[in-house]
């Protein structure tokens, strides 16, 4: 079952739902929306290995705007630090994004219980297309659980700003 | 309601799930890692694809010491090394965020099973940058739902009897 945005409050303000900072105005029927953080980073290399650890470079997106080609692969982040002890958090553009062909999650949008983070997005634009720091881009919903909950300790615990593939650690 | 990584070591005991094989060390909070198989096909990315014809690929040369680099503007069919299934619960595959990290696709838009599936799944993954993966390695994650309402097991007769990697079965339907 889906929290409605009333519902996502209320278990906001008991704690249930981390969301820093909040603001009503962001609140949807049955998500909540977020922001795009000012920080970008890109892959230095133009193949990537997943065996290996790919460097990144990190820009900052002006406020006149950064154009995204779909060549790359661009790790963003929100602004708000965003997680859930009790419930399942999944992620997805909004709408209003989507129909300018701008992908603010490759493949997994479904978060880990306790996964308490600002949350990396992995932007990939169909045509360019222009992003402003601070812009409403995405928006959560919340899900209830069946069963004993153990919380997510993983690699990406405590991210602040985009944070890049730790899949080489995998192999070694 | 999604099912905790807990739920779901519960209902695999109980036979309400099928995940073989399965490792408990590959549990997530929510959700359970699975591998790539090493069957790997390409379709041709020089060609205008057509629901109406059948799909050509393509085996590519997939093993765990070369891995293969996945270029940007192709579409790759693989396949999940387990067998993965339910009768009672609704499964969602997608990617693992460290993948979609790196630009790799696992599913294009489709990522909701159907009731009563049980087989190796069909992988359709495609990159944004090229990316050499192997095979064998944790790629995905799925998830199971709870669903609501009289269950209907008609899918077996779809894709679910298929444990290849396998193409798209519309150009059947006309």
């Amino acid at each position: 079952m889906i929290l409605t945005g009333s519902k996502i409050k209320s278990e906001f303000k008991r704690g249930n739902i981390i969301i820093s900072p909040f603001s009503d105005d962001q609140i949807n029927p049955n998500s909540y929306d977020f922001r795009l953080g000012s920080k970008l980073k890109i892959y230095k290399n133009k193949t990537l290995d997943v065996k290996k650890y790919n460097p990144v470079e990190i820009l900052e997106i002006p406020k006149t705007g950064y154009t995204l080609s779909p060549d790359k692969i661009y790790l963003g982040h929100t602004i708000e630090t965003m997680g859930s002890k009790r419930f399942v958090p999944i992620i997805r553009g909004k709408s209003s994004i989507g129909r300018l062909g701008l992908f603010i999650h490759i493949t997994a949008d479904l978060i880990d219980l306790g996964s308490i983070n600002q949350w990396t997005l992995m932007l990939h634009a169909v045509q360019k297309v222009k992003v402003y720091p601070g812009m409403l881009i995405g928006q959560v919903t919340f899900w209830k659980v069946d069963g004993d909950i153990v919380l997510y300790s993983g690699k990406y615990q405590g991210s602040k700003g985009p944070h890049e593939s730790q899949i080489f650690k995998d192999f070694t | 309601m999604n099912l905790t990584g807990l739920q779901i070591i519960k209902e695999l005991e109980r036979g309400k799930i099928n995940i073989s094989p399965f490792n408990e060390k590959d549990i997530n909070p929510n959700s359970y890692n699975y591998h790539i198989s090493s069957d790997l096909y390409e379709l041709d990315h020089r060609k205008v694809l057509d629901p109406l014809e059948k799909t050509i690929i393509k085996k590519i040369p997939f093993n765990i010491n070369e891995g293969c680099i996945l270029q940007p503007g192709h579409i790759y069919l693989g396949s999940t090394a387990e067998v993965i299934g339910s009768d009672d619960y609704v499964v969602s595959l997608i990617g693992r965020s460290s993948l979609g990290r790196l630009g790799l696709f696992l599913q294009i838009t489709a990522d909701l099973g159907q009731i009563g599936t049980d087989h190796a799944w069909t992988l359709e993954l495609t990159v944004v940058q090229p990316l050499k993966i192997y095979p064998g390695m944790k790629i995905g994650q799925i998830s199971f739902w709870t669903p609501i309402g009289k269950k209907d097991l008609k899918y077996r007769g779809g894709y679910s009897q298929y444990s290849k990697p396998h193409i798209s079965d519309w150009y059947k339907k006309v």
